[in-house]
């Protein structure tokens, strides 16, 4: 049985109809066609479907849309405000931390919660952060050493 | 996730009301905090059958409070909610338990909660572990009123916990430990996000003159159906003092007591052989917290 | 080195851009009105005969649309594989697209498209199918003997191909030689893991002319063999370019069962039908081959190889696909060709399993062999005293060397004796103790290995497509568009090729942009792999801009009254030589595109014909050769010898790739692929169930490959620039050795740390323990 719920996706009110069992995944990307957060094996082992849920970094895949009566969410799609990227999403294009791009968008979103926590984080902590996050393309490398430089030129709680 | 046989999601905002539920469905209610493992059970086929989800986050479990029975932790509070909290921070004592928190990846720690990691009574999460060794109690309520299950007794088999019908998990207390004590915790694994190969948690309490009073061996990860103690390790700590030589003599105990599988990941005899090994150096680890 | 200005910039494009924002340019992205999902209902048996499917209670269910069984599907059997012409002799034509034999469990047998995925999954649920389950085999040597099911009636003992290649005289060989060294090694299976699956859509017109947009590295094999299987023109099949892809690195280089269940489907309920793959379909449609290689080596006391025998053993499971020519490439560019060796004999055997099937993957046969000759040189030098280093380049090829492979080519370029030294000096290879020296729990160790010999491309293969195109068009603002059908699948070439268009018509690099493709309207190119795109597609890319720059220069000679040869592109402009007059390309370019007549103060002024129309270049040729990068890593590791658990510390990457056009996409390439060939080494395996056949790592839980956790702190990449004289730019290729070599290096080092040399990978820190004693 389908049945509403109400919810905040970058800032703008949701109110759809979801069945018992589908995930914010399935609602971002079909319902509300917001294609950010990727599909990369529905079971929460590869981070593309990263969102945040309250400021808080989950696998899209694996969160209940019927559980998020009142919540807010925030996609990649909100992290740009009027046309500005987010400092990270700048990093990851100069650092040349895209490749394919398909775990990009998980990747940053993760990287957006661990920065809002972490001052000028080191390497070490980066990669613990986006421990939860695979790319197949790049070796990280690019990736950690984007974050890093987002970290030096953001404040503390920016989202 | 297929769950295609799930017709109702319900978000009850009272216990009782849990309770009414699981009467009314049965066998064919699933409680969900987090969700983080649901996909987990449905590879492994343990969710046929299901028709109602009960999501149990708006019950007021979330709560994290110090009393005098000890750390009270609500069943729905999540891993990055504890991994917060001052008593986990510094206690030395709950060392196993601020080490184990730390492993699952910032997603997962985000919403898996307390009471779902324990009540899914799977061997290779390290939550269990770490929370067995600081003698973790875990609170649960049903039909019959709530009791109070020790750890030990809460797990009975492969994915199998001993709540009855109808009963579900609300909290864990951590009750205040003896003497001086220190815990460690470590887990064996392939990259940064699997579950354990293994994974040990001890805890040595001493008294003032640095004589082992109480200690405790755990080991988790496919070393059997549950964590289980490692017992004889732990009588050779007993009333000792801690040298170097006993914690080697105490960690050539653990095997005893083990019955490790043998799966795709790893043989019985490779999880025998770690198992020593992390627990010399869990030892170490919660020794060195107490300088 | 030429001059260049563009070429050899860390450019960034506007798909990184995009991306960072959602990336809406994935084919999983696509999204038509009216769109039905399908699913495939997969065998629970490895070996089994479908004797009745009843499909009636799922077409029943309410919103199902279609239900396709293998009674539906033209049974015209075929081999997947993208980069060779359909029915080439040296492939195996053994797959159905729906068979009523199910060789590996997994294996379709029946779909059904319906208005969502979950109906569509339902209706799986409600198909009955009886099956005969038969008797199943796992592994190669049991498929080999006498009385083993038989999988392939024209399969005798399952041998689905028993190449040999013989060179010089191989016991004379033996005979010469003063010390001789056998062993075994194997390899595992491992998954590409790209991570956006495999998926499509496809609709078909109302005269059953199909569109397909899919995840896939070859655009006109996927025409091919789809319009094959389904026994439709070429012409009737449009593969439209995805502007990028989620990955592939091999494992999206053939046919999968879902576009032609799709285009049935869709055929029959003429609405677009969407297929896409789960992770746990993912794990069992691809993977690199496992090959077991028993190596024997005949040497010379000064270290000078006089024989090697080797033989071949590659589990293609249940049909041969690319494990036809896995096998080649693997015995000759795995094995045979890397080092110099007169007499030599090779044996390959691709035998059939009830085990999934195999794919393409990063190095394409090669790390397999790397595996077993880098580890085995290593054995060699410990046991003779000898340095590797003097040891490999003894052997090794020489620049100008004919090309071992076709000796109508040369090693024109060929830095391989750089890369080893200057690699080494980094690393400070001097300061390595004696193997197992080391003291401590956790000990260190170095170790290196190479791929001394690898293609840029298929130039001279048999039976593969080696062939490019290009179409580059001015607009009248100044800027190109370029089209050109090689799927940029996160290797970046939606750059570099603009870049080499860029220098060619002295524009700035973002000045040109990688626009729209489909089958039906630019040339043929062969797949995004063998490291070709850069050289090959370059090449081709490189021509058109220069037909450009030539219709450019002849009507900017007709605005300045001056001859061709007088004119040079430079900075955007048409600059006359001799003296300051110039005009922008925008300006050469409007008036090529501006009305014949033209009105001005004076009145009507026509123009002349000879300036008129869209200036456009196209180009469609094979690459002039195929020239061999060469490529060299070192690394420092550590292993834990009471645990067995290796962490790497440090790697050292050199590679001669002629030049880089792109010096931060190349780095990209060389740290990816590193990742790659050290979860190879260390960990990733796709493990099935003894009895049942069924995949017991099928998702990421599961199957481990590196988190950013596991990876070394430092990754050097140092780049030996060539001028490759064939290549555009001077460039050759890079992108699979930097994959293929971090096994053998890093079996190497552990070696070093710890004295105990695996023979199997990936090297589990179990293994480790048991060739320590403890276990
Ligand atoms: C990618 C990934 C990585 C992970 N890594 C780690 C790791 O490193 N270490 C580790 O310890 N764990 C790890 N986990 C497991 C994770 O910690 C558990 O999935 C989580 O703790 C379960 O809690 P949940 O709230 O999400 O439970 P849910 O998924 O909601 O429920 C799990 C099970 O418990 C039952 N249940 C939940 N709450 C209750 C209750 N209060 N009373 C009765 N029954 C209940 C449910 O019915 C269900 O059967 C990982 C999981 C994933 C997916
Ligand atoms: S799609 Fe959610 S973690 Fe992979
Ligand atoms: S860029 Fe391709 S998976 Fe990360």
């Amino acid at each position: 049985m389908k049945k509403s719920v109400s919810f905040e996706v970058n800032g703008q009110h949701q109110e759809l109809a979801v069945a018992p069992s589908e995930t914010l995944l399935q609602v971002l990307r079909d319902q509300l066609r917001l294609v950010g957060a990727k599909r990369g094996c529905d079971s929460g082992g590869c981070g593309c479907c990263t969102v945040h849920v309250d400021g808080k970094a989950v696998y899209s895949c694996m969160t209940f849309a019927r559980s998020l009566q009142n919540c807010k969410v925030t996609t990649i799609e909100g992290l740009t405000k009027k046309d500005e990227l987010d400092p990270l999403q700048t990093a990851f294009v100069e650092q040349g931390a895209v490749q394919c791009g398909y775990c990009t968008c998980g990747m940053i979103m993760s990287a957006k919660e661990f920065l809002s926590k972490h001052e000028q984080p080191d390497e070490d902590q980066i990669r613990h952060a986006i421990a939860g996050n695979l790319c197949r393309c790049t070796g990280y490398h690019k990736i950690v050493r984007a974050i890093k430089i987002a970290g030096q030129t953001t404040d503390l709680a920016g989202e | 996730m297929s769950l295609a046989s799930v017709k109702e999601y319900f978000a009850p905002d009272g216990t009782e009301k849990v309770l009414e539920l699981l009467e009314t469905y049965g066998d064919g209610a699933l409680i969900v905090a987090g969700g983080s493992f649901v996909h987990g059970l449905d590879a492994r086929d343990l969710l046929t059958g299901v028709e109602a989800l009960i999501d149990i986050q708006n019950l007021g479990l979330g709560q994290i409070t110090l009393e005098a029975a000890g750390l009270s932790i609500g069943a729905t509070v999540t891993f990055s909610e504890l991994r917060q909290d001052n008593e986990i921070q510094t206690a030395t004592a709950l060392g196993a338990v601020r080490d184990a928190l730390n492993c699952p990846p910032l997603q997962i720690r985000n919403v898996a909660t307390i009471g779902g990691n324990i009540a899914a009574a799977c061997p290779y999460f390290d939550l269990p572990t770490a929370l067995m060794s600081v003698d973790g109690v875990v609170q649960a309520c049903g039909p019959d009123g709530t009791r109070e299950i020790e750890m030990q007794a809460f797990f009975s088999s492969l994915f199998q916990n001993s709540l009855v019908a109808g009963e579900f998990v609300t909290g864990l207390l951590l009750p205040p430990l003896p003497g001086r004590s220190s815990s460690a915790f470590i887990k064996l694994e392939t990259n940064a996000n699997d579950l354990a190969i293994v994974n040990v948690a001890v805890r040595v309490s001493l008294d003032e003159s640095g004589i082992c009073q109480q200690a405790r061996v755990v080991v988790g990860g496919g070393v059997a159906e549950t964590p289980i103690r490692a017992t004889a390790a732990e009588t050779v700590l007993q009333g000792e003092r801690m040298t170097d030589e006993l914690l080697q003599s105490a960690s050539a105990e653990v095997p005893s007591d083990l019955q490790p599988m043998s799966d795709h990941r790893a043989s019985a005899a490779y999880r025998s052989a770690v198992a020593k090994t992390l627990t010399k150096r869990a030892l170490a680890r919660a020794l060195a917290r107490l300088d | 080195m030429t001059k260049t200005n563009v070429v050899g910039q860390s450019v960034i494009g506007p798909d990184a851009l995009e991306k960072v924002r959602g990336g809406k340019g994935f084919p999983v992205n696509v999204n038509l009105p009216g769109m039905l999902h399908a699913k495939l209902l997969r065998s629970p048996y490895a070996h089994a005969r479908v004797l009745n499917i009843d499909t009636s209670e799922a077409e029943k269910l309410s919103g199902v649309k279609a239900v396709l069984v293998p009674g539906d599907v033209p049974q015209i059997k075929f081999c997947p594989v993208y980069f060779v012409p359909t029915m080439a002799p040296s492939m195996i034509q053994d797959m159905l697209v729906m068979s009523e034999t199910v060789r590996y469990a997994g294996q379709p047998v029946a779909a059904v498209a319906a208005t969502s995925p979950e109906i569509a999954e339902q209706a799986l649920q409600l198909i009955d199918v009886d099956y005969e389950e038969l008797e199943a085999v796992f592994d190669t040597d049991s498929a080999m003997q006498n009385g083993a099911p038989r999988l392939h009636e024209e399969a005798e003992n399952n041998i689905a191909k028993n190449p040999v290649f013989e060179f010089g005289d191989l016991e004379a060989g033996f005979a010469d030689a003063d010390h001789i060294f056998e062993g075994t090694y194997k390899t595992q299976r491992a998954h590409t893991c790209y991570m956006e699956p495999r998926v499509c859509v496809v609709d078909s017109d109302v005269d059953g002319r199909l569109t397909v947009h899919s995840s896939m590295q070859h655009m006109f094999g996927l025409r091919e063999k789809l319009a094959f299987v389904l026994d439709l023109p070429e012409s009737m099949v449009n593969v439209i370019k995805p502007p990028y892809i989620g990955g592939g690195f091999g494992g999206k280089l053939d046919l999968g069962y879902i576009e032609p269940v799709a285009a049935l489907l869709s055929l029959k309920t003429e609405k677009p039908v969407r297929i896409e793959q789960t992770r746990y379909e993912d794990f069992i449609t691809t993977t690199r081959n496992p090959i077991e290689v028993y190596l024997k080596t005949g040497i010379k006391s000064d270290g000078t190889f006089t024989a090697r025998y080797a033989r071949s053993t590659l589990d293609c499971g249940a049909h041969a696909t690319h494990g036809a020519e896995v096998i080649m490439v693997h015995g000759m560019f795995g094995i045979l060709l890397p080092y110099r060796c007169v007499n030599q004999t090779w044996e390959g055997r691709t035998v059939y399993t009830n085990n999934m099937i195999g794919g393409g993957y990063r190095g394409y046969g090669s790390p397999q062999g790397a595996f077993a000759i880098e580890s085995q040189i290593d054995e060699i030098c410990e046991e003779l005293g000898l340095d590797p280093i003097e040891f490999r380049l003894k052997n090794a090829h020489k620049e100008g060397d004919p090309h071992p492979f076709n000796p109508e080519f040369t090693l024109s370029t060929y830095r391989f004796e750089d890369c080893l030294r200057q690699a080494a000096a980094r690393i400070d290879w001097g300061q390595r103790t004696p193997a197992g020296s080391a003291t401590g729990t956790i000990k260190r160790g170095i170790g290196f290995g190479c791929q001394a010999l690898w293609v840029s491309g298929c130039m001279g293969f048999p039976d593969i497509y080696e062939h490019s195109g290009a179409i580059i068009k001015l607009n009248p603002d100044g800027t190109a568009n370029l089209s050109n059908a090689t799927v940029d699948m996160g290797s970046g070439q939606n750059v570099t090729l603009c870049q080499i268009a860029a220098e060619e018509l002295g524009l700035q690099a973002d000045q040109v942009r990688m626009t729209y493709a489909d089958t039906e309207t630019v040339p043929f190119d062969a797949p995004s792999h063998a490291s070709r795109v850069t050289y090959s597609a370059g090449t081709a890319v490189k021509a058109a801009a220069a037909n450009v720059k030539k219709r450019l220069l002849e009507v900017a000679g007709v605005m300045l009254e001056t001859t061709v040869d007088d004119l040079k592109v430079q900075d955007g402009h048409v600059c006359h030589q001799g003296s300051d007059r110039k005009l922008s390309i925008a300006e050469v370019v409007k008036r090529a595109e501006s009305p014949f007549v033209q009105m001005t103060a004076e009145g009507p002024q026509p123009t002349t014909i000879g300036e008129k129309g869209t200036i456009i270049g196209v180009a469609s040729m094979a690459p002039p050769s195929n020239p061999s990068p060469s490529s060299v890593e070192f690394v420092e590791i550590e292993v834990d010898t009471e645990t067995g658990v290796v962490k790497v510390l440090k790697v050292v990457f050199a590679h001669d790739i002629g030049k880089v056009i792109n010096p931060s996409a190349a780095q990209g390439q060389v740290e990816g692929g590193f990742q790659q060939g050290m979860g190879y080494a260390l960990m990733e395996n796709i493990l099935f169930d003894d009895e049942t056949g069924a995949c017991l790592t099928a998702d990421f839980l599961d199957y481990k490959m590196p988190t950013a956790v596991e990876m070394p702190p430092v990754i050097d990449s140092i780049f030996i620039e060539s001028d490759e004289p064939t290549g555009p730019f001077g460039a050759k290729s890079l992108s699979e050795p930097c994959c293929t070599v971090p096994a053998p290096a890093i079996a190497n080092a552990i070696y070093n740390a710890v004295g105990v040399r695996v023979r199997e990978l990936p090297i589990t820190p179990e293994k480790i323990l048991a060739g320590l004693g403890k276990l």
